[in-house]
């Protein structure tokens, strides 16, 4: 549990839409990320969005910062422009009629800064979004990667007390998320005021990776919530064992050799070690994940020259979904991985669990993140 | 068969605007429109109707803003009491403003006490316009308003703004294209307006004589007089309508609100 002194956002509330209950507890520490992921209709941008007072729960209690946003007890209901949250949709919502600029000193202006001081904050947030050669254009001008990052720009200016993303990744296409998640995970980590952030996520890569905490919301409850390597490795319901059902290691760059890394991964009962696609200078320590499909099952060590074979017995099969046509294969090899094949290849190869097989993966299908 | 009818259509609808312009040779056109009676009419018409369409822009938008952002009860109620002119006879429009605000109108000795008589006056013109413009402006600019996406107003909300600022930088100039269009229609109509007019305000030259008044006074002894004015109306109209189409907001009139064009 966070330390109460350090404690930002503090909500327990209840909302009924018809036969949708919404029942949620949370808690989220000065300067930590709570991760909340839930499959859509979970409840997990109502939650925001009652964070935000966009919506109006039944009952409970919310308190930003030592402030009360909303106490049903009291009658207390501070409306959204009084309350200090950074809120950023999926979809970004710019003005369109307002100039990238102009969007991010709304805000400002709404709260009657001076000029200078309008002026002086806005290049500065723009320029921590390294989109201040934007300043001039519309929305409808600049590209989608480029207006999640004015939007944060938007959000982050006011100094909220805390931040409410909402699948901020969402829209954006691989290569582009890529790159936001990065500005996104630095200007996360060096915000100037004390700021909670609560991140909404479908995506088990940005879970990881923003993380401090992760809860699970199903059906309108939290269903888990913890540090992430607890989630990993004791997930409580099916759905956290689904999501998080994805080979994610955390460990050290080791050694690099002609573009392939050599990771050495930690973590308890995750020792081992892989080879990765080089991604580039950066620190040593990162998160390595190796999706289920990528790795390719054989009774028989094949030839060739695959940069990560492994030999271990099968642990487990699981049929996924559910009596579906895909089989998760969990392997006792160091680290420990799954593996995802056809129900057909189980069939032809005869897997069965004790049986040892040779797992293989290449470099480029591990995914290497900061 | 359905071009034969379009065609059709199209002729009905151009035959009369064409006789308009073909009747009178242009001289005599000009002629007349130096004419003071003409004169007067124009620039009553122009006043009367550029302070209708002013103030029904001034009470419809809050209007507005209520229709397109609560929820009440009662909501439908008002939507059609606000909507009754456009369906009423101008002329029934016009006995029902007398015996409401005339002398012995319902609310006539209330305007009386504060020194207030509207019948035959210029200011009886203007409410008669207000009367029968109002509705066009309020449904177009609620319209727009409604359209207005719930996410740029929650944006606004969650950046600090209070309702009344967010309107002002966010939710009016998004709608601006429906509530300009809005205020357009308004016009037009005032413009137009005749038969609540006649029966309101009564059709004194210089008072109360717009130019449709005028027109059918003119049309009793001069008909040279009376399509000088007519001809006069329709550019004036014709220009309302080709700038609603060729505005910079002009591809909205009446719909969602136009992408906002960089400057």
């Amino acid at each position: 549990m966070p330390r109460s002194e350090g404690l930002l956002l503090d909500l327990a509330v209840a909302k009924r839409f018809g036969e949708f209950a919404l029942e949620l507890e949370a808690a989220v520490a000065e300067n930590e990320t709570l991760v909340v992921v839930g499959e859509s209709g979970a409840g997990k941008s109502t939650l925001l969005r009652l964070v935000a007072g966009l919506e109006r729960p039944d009952r409970g209690r919310i308190a930003v910062g030592g402030r009360i946003y909303f106490d049903s007890a009291t009658g207390t209901d501070r409306p959204p422009w009084q309350r200090r949250t950074g809120y950023v949709a999926q979809d970004h919502a710019l003005f369109p009629h307002l100039t990238v600029f102009e969007n991010v000193a709304f805000g400002l202006r709404a709260a009657r800064r001076s000029p200078v001081d309008v002026i002086a904050r806005v290049t500065e947030a723009l320029a921590r979004l390294e989109v201040g050669d934007l300043a001039e254009r519309r929305p409808g001008e600049i590209s989608g990667g480029q207006a999640q990052r004015v939007a944060l720009a938007r959000a982050v200016v006011l100094d909220p007390a805390i931040l409410l993303l909402d699948e901020p990744l969402a829209a954006l296409d691989v290569r582009t998320r890529a790159q936001v998640r990065g500005v996104l995970k630095t200007v996360l980590g060096t915000l100037p005021t004390p700021c909670a952030t609560l991140f909404v996520t479908h995506d088990p890569f940005e879970a990881m990776v923003f993380g401090d905490r992760i809860a699970a919301l199903e059906n309108g409850r939290v269903t888990q919530v913890g540090p992430r390597e607890e989630l990993l490795a004791h997930p409580r319901s099916p759905y956290v064992a689904a999501f998080l059902g994805i080979n994610m290691f955390r460990g050290r760059i080791v050694s690099r050799d002609g573009g392939i890394v050599r990771i050495r991964t930690g973590g308890e009962g995750n020792e081992g070690e892989l080879s990765a696609v080089d991604p580039g200078p950066g620190g040593a320590e990162v998160i390595a994940v190796v999706h289920p499909r990528e790795i390719a099952l054989f009774r028989q060590a094949p030839g060739g020259s695959a940069q990560n074979t492994y030999v271990g017995a099968i642990s487990e099969l699981v049929p996924e979904p559910p009596n579906g046509e895909r089989v998760r294969i969990a392997l006792a090899t160091r680290p420990p991985l799954v593996a995802e094949v056809t129900d057909r290849a189980v069939t032809q190869l005869g897997l069965h669990e004790g049986l040892e097989v040779t797992a293989i993966f290449k470099a480029t299908g591990v995914t290497v993140f900061r | 068969m359905l071009s034969l009818t379009v065609a059709t259509l199209l002729c009905f609808i151009a035959l009369p605007i064409i006789s308009l312009f073909v009747r009178v040779s242009p001289v005599t056109l000009w002629t007349r429109l130096g004419q003071p009676v003409v004169r007067q009419a124009l620039w009553l018409s122009l006043g009367t109707s550029a302070a209708a369409t002013l103030l029904v822009v001034l009470f419809g938008l809050p209007v507005a803003y209520v229709l397109a952002t609560r929820e009440f009860r009662g909501k439908r109620v008002i939507q059609t009491l606000v909507e009754i002119p456009i369906v009423l006879p101008p002329t029934v429009a016009g006995v029902g403003l007398l015996l409401a605000f005339g002398r012995a109108g319902l609310a006539g000795g209330a305007l009386k006490a504060v020194g207030i008589e509207l019948p035959f006056t210029t200011l009886a013109v203007v409410v008669a316009q207000l009367f029968v413009a109002t509705p066009f402006f309020i449904s177009s600019a609620t319209a727009g308003l409604a359209a207005v996406e719930r996410r740029y107003t929650d944006a606004a909300a969650t950046l600090g703004a209070t309702p009344a600022f967010g309107f002002i930088r966010v939710l009016l100039p998004l709608a601006l294209p429906s509530v300009l269009a809005g205020a357009a229609m308004s016009w037009a109509r005032a413009l137009g307006e005749f038969g609540a007019t006649i029966t309101f305000a009564g059709n004194l030259p210089g008072r109360t004589q717009t130019m449709p008044l005028a027109v059918y006074a003119a049309l009793q002894n001069d008909l040279a007089a009376a399509v000088a004015l007519s001809v006069l109306l329709v550019i004036l109209s014709f220009s309302i309508l080709l700038g609603l189409r060729f505005a910079p907001w002009g591809a909205a009139v009446g719909g969602a609100p136009a992408r906002p064009r960089r400057r």
